[in-house]
């Protein structure tokens, strides 16, 4: 018996490393769920705020705005690096995969130091009050995610550098740079509202 | 000849392919081999028999505090141990039972109603599935350890903060939920993925059948809901506890109050969660005994997905005793209203495809029957507590535990039950006994409704929940016992189900593909399914496929059998686009799991434990993760 017809999908590619991929949009969930974390945490940052009168608290030393935003062009340039490794990926170039993600690990790294300079700055910490809780609280997921996808990146690195490497790793490649783009991207807000909130909006109610 | 029996033997060469199939998505024996399972069948399947002992141990939960409570001034439970039980019983059934088995139903059919072979992400699969696991395993591993969490199953603070509920039975319930809903939300992830991209070819929206839809809905709405009920109990209500930080301490700013906004704005989608699920189930048994189209699919899909964003705006329902702002209040209510509207249209949509069908009377339209009748009358006390005045009254009563059990139970238990009983063949391979699940339907139809329908009442004469005991005067105990004796009926109710399945898992007649000449994929599929579903993934033009000519039946040519591959289709039109291979099956994932779960047991003790996990879990990542030699350089 005949079939009535056949699609033959046969020339169609076994792979495909551009945003069409799968891969690719499960990492925009992972995104996705990440960024309903952090929006709830601004929700939680303003309702507590609207709590009392004087946010924050007297005396607090507030995230260094100089070096918070100088730290910023390290971060956004580093996306320069993951974009770099992408669209190296999708032309599977390895030595452009591998300039990108070391630009990317580098810059981030720069970024890493500007933070922890200006977190030890700090004078109050998770347990001195509700405005210590949500600001480390902040601080500390970021900085989370932020290392545990480099540490990812690295390891990708490691793995393009090593040369065994498929169309699966290289698709790797080019949806690590999405996870990047939205660490960056959600640090904005967070950066607005830890560093520029207090001192724009003033205190509470 | 049967439609689906056309589709799978019409390609020359079939033999051979099969051969290749099999040997490609063979699963490897042995102890590693069963941790190392990567096919959605049988995720599927571990998930809804993980979710079946929990719903046992949370029903012999439900026994014990109806034994408590049968009759006046009892002492089977003390006031300590009946905490406990409610907690348990509350805490079992929403995060162990109801969402995980709707996860599973959803893991194990909605590939096959697809048209595809597995699920996108199958490491992540068993990956949510050992996570689950594990925080089924903690929280009652640490009941038998004699640590019980006993503040509820939304643990309110300041009654679950460190003051009130010393001991580690709160930290154990708030790590519980992260593990549950890391589970939730890989699921999430793939089936999103999956019902995007990987539907048959053909397989426009349009023709997406219900149940994927409400998969599709009920997913979206665990990616925006669940980080919600983590930062809850991992964050606010764990690190006050273990590390000493102010998020619910008004002492130092914080406000209990934050707590239950943060909890709600999940726990109210939460409910959804389980029930649209349920909404497809019924939608997809509505359209097979009564044989034709579900009347209105625009309409029930769109009511589906606005009941999905109106979950989100409701959850100060679950407040209006706590004393905000009255315009705020009535937001809420408007909105609680609303959301009987979209149920409605459902509703009707389902009364005009009962209607206008030739309906088979089996086991499963009983009890999509039953639901309709339990789940109407528990929508009808829903609008009349979302109206403020009455729901002051009845605060924290019976007739709010009334309630949700008519909307949970009607609304997804007795939904499941009929999936049960309708995809039992495709399950297993044999029919299940039609009489006895009549029986069974009876029995819980009555069970159910002698339990919960005299809580209305007490309800309304003021009984509270969660108090222990109460005294004779107060004229409640005819109730009480009525419905203790309704929850033993339940209880047989659930014992013939048992002895229905196990006989008919080895003696029921044999089941043919279609045995209810149903319309959708799954049918197409042998009973049970091959590890890769279909020989050839079918290419769909109708909306009910197995019911369309046979001229309009087409199959997918030029895939490679020697490895696991799927076909990639456009998110709109289902074009397809490009093949996958997707990944082998491997024990990293389960290794992961373990990593993270050895942390975050540890965590609750001491916060240094987050590092160790996140350590260890990264280990397990990059294992998972790391190239399989020989690497496919150019496939």
């Amino acid at each position: 018996m005949t079939p009535a017809s056949a699609l033959d999908v046969g020339r169609l590619r076994p792979y495909e490393i551009s945003n069409r991929a799968p891969l690719w949009w499960g990492q925009v969930i992972l995104c996705a769920i990440e960024g309903s974390m952090f929006c709830i945490l601004i929700a939680i940052y303003f309702y507590l705020r609207l709590r009392v009168d004087v946010w924050p608290p007297r005396g607090a030393r507030l995230p260094d705005a100089a070096i918070a935003s100088w730290a910023l062009a390290p971060l956004i340039l580093s996306m320069a690096g993951s974009y770099m490794a992408s669209e190296a990926a999708k032309k599977d170039s390895r030595g452009g995969m591998i300039f990108g993600l070391a630009a990317n690990l580098l810059l981030a790294g720069v970024f890493l130091v500007l933070r922890y300079l200006d977190w030890r700055g700090l004078n109050f910490n998770w347990a001195s009050d509700a405005h210590g809780t949500v600001v480390w609280t902040i601080l500390f997921l970021h900085t989370f995610d932020v290392v545990a996808d480099l540490l990812m990146t690295l390891v990708l690195m490691i793995i393009i550098a090593s040369g065994r490497y498929g169309p699966k790793q290289r698709l790797g490649v080019h949806v690590d740079s999405v996870v990047w783009y939205f660490l960056v991207a959600i640090w904005l807000p967070l950066y607005a509202v830890i560093v520029w909130a207090p001192r724009i909006l003033g205190g509470g109610q | 000849m049967s439609v689906s029996t056309e589709w799978r033997t019409h390609v020359a060469g079939e033999e051979g392919e099969r051969h290749e199939l099999e040997r490609a998505w063979s699963e490897r024996g042995g102890i590693a081999g069963w941790f190392s399972v990567t096919t959605h069948q049988a995720i599927g399947k571990r998930y809804i028999i993980t979710a079946f002992i929990f719903l046992l141990l949370g029903g012999i939960e439900a026994l014990l505090m109806r034994l408590q409570l049968a009759r006046p001034d009892n002492g089977v439970l003390g006031p300590e141990k009946y905490n406990q039980i409610f907690t348990m019983h509350g805490t079992t059934m929403m995060f162990l039972f109801a969402v995980p088995m709707m996860e599973g139903m959803g893991v194990y059919l909605v590939p096959l109603m697809l048209g595809t072979r597995n699920v996108v992400f199958p490491r992540l699969n068993a990956f949510g599935y050992w996570m689950y696991l594990a925080g089924g395993l903690l929280l009652y591993g640490a009941a038998f350890s004699n640590t019980m969490p006993a503040a509820g199953w939304f643990s309110y603070t300041p009654l679950s903060g460190p003051q009130y509920s010393a001991g580690k039975g709160v930290d154990v319930w708030a790590q519980m939920i992260t593990f549950t809903e890391i589970s939730a939300m890989c699921v999430a992830a793939e089936l999103i993925v999956t019902i995007f991209r990987l539907r048959a070819p053909g397989m426009s929206l349009a023709r997406i059948p219900l149940f994927c839809w409400s998969m599709l809905i009920q997913s979206f709405m665990v990616i925006f809901a669940m980080p919600a009920v983590m930062l809850a109990s991992t964050v606010l209500l764990l690190n006050d506890r273990t590390i000493g930080t102010h998020f619910v301490n008004p002492a130092e700013g914080g406000d209990p109050l934050l707590y239950q906004h943060i909890f709600w704005f999940f726990g109210h989608p939460e409910v959804y969660i389980i029930f649209i699920p349920a909404l497809g189930m019924v939608s997809s048994l509505i359209e097979a005994h009564a044989r034709r189209g579900v009347f209105g699919y625009p309409a029930v899909v769109l009511s589906m997905v606005a009941n999905g964003f109106i979950a989100f705006g409701l959850w100060v329902h679950h407040m209006f005793a706590t004393g905000l702002p009255q315009i705020a209040e009535a937001y809420f209510t408007a909105a609680s209203m609303m959301i009987g509207i979209t149920s409605a249209v459902q509703i009707f949509c389902w009364i005009a495809t009962l209607w206008t069908g030739r309906l088979r009377l089996s086991a499963a339209l009983h009890f999509v029957f039953g639901f309709i009748f339990i789940f109407v009358l528990g929508g009808m006390t829903g609008i009349m507590l979302a109206s403020i005045p009455l729901d002051l009254q009845v605060h924290d009563t019976f007739f709010v535990v009334a309630h949700f059990h008519y909307v949970l139970i009607g609304g997804a238990l007795f939904p499941l039950f009929g999936a049960f009983h309708h995809w039992f063949p495709k399950f297993t391979g044999r029919m299940i006994d039609e009489r006895i699940g009549k029986v069974t339907f009876w029995i819980l139809f009555t069970g159910f409704n002698l339990t919960f329908f005299p809580m209305h009442v007490l309800g309304l004469h003021g009984m509270a929940r969660r108090i222990y005991t109460y005294p004779a005067e107060m004229g409640w105990g005819p109730a009480n016992l009525l419905a203790t004796i309704g929850a033993f009926t339940i209880a047989l109710g659930g014992i013939i189900f048992m002895i229905n399945v196990v006989r008919s898992m080895r003696a029921g007649a044999p089941a043919s593909e279609d045995p209810w000449e149903a319309g959708t994929l799954e049918w197409a599929a042998s009973s049970p399914p091959q590890n890769y579903n279909f020989v050839h993934l079918p290419v769909v033009g109708a909306r009910y496929p197995l019911w369309a000519d046979a001229a309009e039946r087409a199959v997918v040519t030029g895939m490679r059998s020697d490895r696991r591959e799927v076909l990639v289709t456009s998110g709109m039109e289902a074009e397809p686009e490009h093949r996958l291979v997707l990944p082998r099956s491997t024990p990293w994932p389960f290794l992961a799991a373990l990593g993270f779960t050895i942390g975050l047991v540890g965590s609750v003790f001491s916060f240094s434990w987050y590092f160790i996990s996140a350590a260890l879990g990264a280990i397990g990542l990059i294992g998972w993760f790391w190239p399989h030699q020989p690497v496919e350089i150019d496939p």
